[in-house]
């Protein structure tokens, strides 16, 4: 019941990971990142990124050196790796596994990519290889996915997914009050 | 550089400024916040400081604002001001100025490596570097670290 909270105390917030993230694609790509490579990488400005960079540093994730060039922690690095690692398997499984449209899985990918817990992103990557496994039940199940076009009824007496209410219905479209 | 300047450099020089122009409003909003939750016994003398900050980087971003007009531009504001909820003591709400009053000085050093020949660029440039820099260093003073 508590979940919720933890959401808003996770260590990471979506704010940080992008800035972590960004910080090690920069030095991936151009061998060097500095606050306005950061800032035009995220499309915010320089001194959003440097006051978020600013707690960043004071917490041992991000460095600076003399020349203000930035860096990571050994734990920033594990923590970039850890969101990157994240973000592919959950793209892949919407997209692979879910045939969620590309642009779709991204966004979605990029809200939950720092909240998803390891273990979860884990069993995520075991299902994947086992779509991936060319294992013929996993060929059976990828079939019957694939041909499952069952639309559904909104008898919630019949499905085996929701109980007093039907949980496709009550997703409604994702803008507010519709 | 005028309206009828090159195509390529006037958009690039308008696409600095135009970013210039939201880090000085994200400025103004920050020193607002900050003058706002500072707290301890220096808050009257940090708040004081905080407050003329609103000032000044609202003056900045007209200036900015008027100086994308004259390059035949239009001024755009994307900004989006993420602050952390709570009171802060004088000596951070200054070091927090300090990071973005130190990002809008080099966003002035790369705006003067853009003005090539642009004699007019080049001073309006320069100015703000003077201004910006001389704000850095009494924000230094202040903290005496």
């Amino acid at each position: 019941m508590d979940a919720w909270k933890e959401f808003e105390q996770n260590p990471i917030s979506h704010s940080a990971a992008h800035h972590i993230v960004a910080i090690k694609e920069l030095l991936d790509e151009y061998g060097y990142a500095r606050v306005s490579d950061v800032a035009r990488l995220l499309e915010i400005t320089r001194g959003s990124a440097s006051i978020t960079l600013k707690g960043l540093k004071g917490r041992g994730l991000v460095t600076e050196d003399d020349r203000r060039f930035l860096g990571l922690s050994k734990t920033g690095e594990h923590v970039a790796r850890s969101v990157i690692a994240k973000k592919t398997i959950l793209k892949k499984f919407f997209i692979d596994a879910l045939g969620v449209e590309e642009h779709q899985a991204d966004i979605d990918t990029c809200k939950i990519e720092h909240l998803v817990s390891s273990e979860t992103a884990e069993r995520v990557a075991q299902f994947l290889r086992f779509l991936d496994s060319g294992d013929p039940s996993s060929e059976h199940f990828r079939k019957a996915l694939a041909e499952f076009d069952e639309p559904c009824s909104g008898d919630t007496s019949s499905c085996p997914c929701c109980a007093e209410a039907c949980l496709v219905k009550e997703l409604g479209d994702d803008e507010l009050g519709s | 550089m005028t309206p009828e300047s090159g195509s390529s450099q006037r958009e690039e020089v308008l696409r600095r400024l135009n970013e210039l122009f939201a880090e000085e409003t994200e400025a103004a909003v920050r020193y607002l916040y900050l003058a706002a939750t500072v707290k301890g016994l220096d808050r009257a003398t940090v708040r004081a400081t905080l407050l003329e900050g609103i000032r000044e980087t609202l003056e900045h971003a007209q200036t900015i604002a008027e100086k994308v007009i004259q390059l035949g531009g239009t001024p755009k504001l994307r900004i989006r001001v993420e602050v952390d909820d709570g009171l802060t003591t004088g000596r951070d709400a200054i070091r927090t100025a300090l990071a973005f009053e130190q990002a809008a000085l080099d966003g002035y050093k790369e705006l003067l490596d853009l003005a090539g020949d642009d004699v007019v660029l080049e001073e309006f440039a320069r100015a703000q570097i003077a201004t910006e820099s001389e704000h850095v260093s009494s924000l230094y003073l202040l903290l005496d670290e």
